[in-house]
């Protein structure tokens, strides 16, 4: 019915936004994983072992601290998002919202003064009697700190992915499980948790990926010396070192470790696209 | 549980949360206006706006007018490049659509910094790398992903009954798309067009490889000061930089679905 013009007219359409991202990122997606076995024009491993020598512990230390921030996240999102289904609170919904729309320098720099020795935080427990400013506590180029910039960046995402779970759950279950005397904590911990399983394993994926990924908060966290996060050591392998064998090798290790998420959104465009 | 320790334990949260959200955003605040900050004081000795007249006469306005000039180009190319295309893969069968949408999947599955790296060395044998057309060009890899997600969406959520009408009395597959899903999606395609504008404002990974050393716009401006330990500077510039976010969520927060929302943020 429709004659060749209109389709081919049709497929104009889609030229520029396909020819844009397979150049810029599925051909130098492919690139990265030839890249990676390429020493001196010849095939070889040695940027993997190269990167297993220099950074078997930053790789161990990205995947910590991707995971303790998950667990942290998990654990506010779905106590927080539990309260806000069984009970409607557009304040506090709006007002954790606002991490989402904060740049990630920005949270960077944010944390830096406020984890600092002398900053906002230490002010605050120091005047509730829990920190001695003599010898102030610096989490700002630490572990912590990069946990804690992480968290507060995902706030938002975590909370509105487990909330959109939560909302699906149909009311009846609730009201059961207050019928049979259980209480809040408890209406969360065995009746919403269960019930989002699925929902909840999948923003854990999307999260630990965007984690791994993370660059621009680890390098304006990270400490001077002692481990980074992989893409921090990626980006010095490129700028200081120019060696793009190692940095690669790195990043088909980042991809891999990020399988999960693009198992996930491959089997949702399979089952949306049928 | 009596009336008074429960409303006690309400205040209580709610000063946590707002402690927790505008926390790290008070420091930079008070930074900014730090004429005079000697550690150990908690607080700066001397508080005032010479920072703020001294920063707003130098060379921010360039990059605040930069970034904003190539967000605007990122974001007028999007919607170019991705509304009718939207509107056919929520609409029409296309030939191998699987692939077309895997593909346009691949950048929100994996690390944007090792794929931007080995894009920086074809741009630099395009003579794009520290240039204008660079910039956009790796703006819009991330751009041209959120605003398919979004206007496929908006475009099926979009009763397809409508349309049939249309169709049914006659009216032609370019009439009804220009009459009748176009008018519809206006709201979503709002949302989406600012949504993709603050994606491209706030972009750092793609402009800190592709736009050195010359272009340097607002992320990376104060990435650069905040390195720098020019404290004041670097804290004007976050502060101006979250602004149009917040502008956003303030404004348009209604409108704004969350599964729009969940697919941004990532960097």
């Amino acid at each position: 019915m429709t004659s060749v013009r209109t389709r081919i007219a049709g497929m104009a359409l889609f030229v520029p936004a396909i020819f844009i991202l397979s150049v810029l990122f599925v051909y130098p997606f492919f690139r990265s994983f030839i890249g990676s076995f390429r020493v001196n024009n010849h095939w070889g491993l040695q940027n993997y072992l190269t990167v297993m020598d220099l950074y078997k512990g930053d790789i161990l230390y990205t995947l910590a601290i991707s995971l303790a921030s998950l667990l942290i996240l998990l654990i506010f999102a779905i106590i927080l998002g539990g309260f806000l289904r069984l009970k409607q609170n557009t304040v506090l919904e709006f007002l954790f919202k606002i991490p989402l729309f904060i740049p990630f320098v920005v949270v960077g720099h944010a944390m830096r003064v406020f984890l600092a020795p002398h900053g906002t935080l230490n002010a605050v427990l120091a005047a509730l009697g829990l920190v001695n400013l003599q010898n102030p506590p610096s989490l700002a180029f630490s572990a912590t700190g990069i946990v804690i910039a992480l968290t507060w960046k995902n706030l938002s995402f975590a909370l509105l992915m487990m909330m959109g779970a939560f909302r699906s759950i149909d009311d009846s279950y609730i009201e059961a499980s207050y019928n049979m005397g259980a209480k809040s904590l408890r209406t969360i911990v065995s009746v919403l948790m269960p019930m989002a399983k699925g929902a909840i394993a999948v923003s854990a994926v999307l999260i630990f990926t965007s984690m791994i990924g993370s660059f621009s908060i680890p390098i304006m966290l990270g400490a001077g010396n002692g481990p980074q996060m992989a893409m921090v050591d990626l980006y010095y392998q490129i700028v200081y070192q120019n060696n793009y064998g190692a940095a690669n090798a790195l990043g088909v290790i980042s991809y891999l470790l990020s399988m999960g998420a693009a198992i996930y959104y491959l089997r949702m465009v399979t089952t949306h696209e049928r | 549980m009596n009336a008074k320790l429960k409303l006690f334990l309400k205040f209580l949260g709610y000063a946590c949360a707002i402690f927790v959200i505008f926390g790290p955003i008070s420091s930079i605040v008070l930074w900014s206006l730090a004429q005079k900050w000697y550690w150990p004081h908690l607080f700066p000795q001397e508080l005032g706006l010479f920072y703020w007249q001294k920063v707003l006469g130098g060379n921010i306005m360039h990059s605040l007018a930069l970034s904003f000039y190539i967000a605007i180009l990122v974001t007028l190319l999007t919607l170019l490049f991705t509304v009718p295309m939207s509107y056919l893969l929520a609409r029409y069968k296309i030939p191998a659509k699987g692939l077309i949408l895997t593909l346009f999947l691949l950048p929100q599955a994996f690390p944007q910094l090792p794929v931007f790296t080995n894009a920086m060395v074809l741009l630099y044998r395009w003579d794009l790398v520290g240039t204008m057309p660079g910039v956009v060009l790796i703006h819009l890899v991330g751009a041209l992903v959120y605003s398919v997600w979004t206007l496929v969406s908006v475009f099926r959520s979009i009763p397809i009954a409508l349309e049939e009408a249309a169709i049914n009395v006659g009216a032609s597959k370019l009439r009804v798309f220009f009459t009748i899903a176009l008018p519809n999606a206006i709201p979503g395609i709002i949302a989406a067009s600012l949504l993709v504008f603050l994606y491209s404002l706030d972009e750092f990974t793609g402009t800190l490889l592709i736009g050195s050393p010359f272009i340097t716009t607002m992320p990376i401006y104060m990435y650069k000061t905040a390195m720098g330990y020019e404290m004041q500077v670097a804290a004007i510039t976050a502060l101006l930089l979250m602004l149009p976010g917040l502008l956003l969520l303030f404004l348009i927060e209604k409108y704004l679905k969350s599964q729009y929302l969940a697919t941004f943020g990532r960097g």
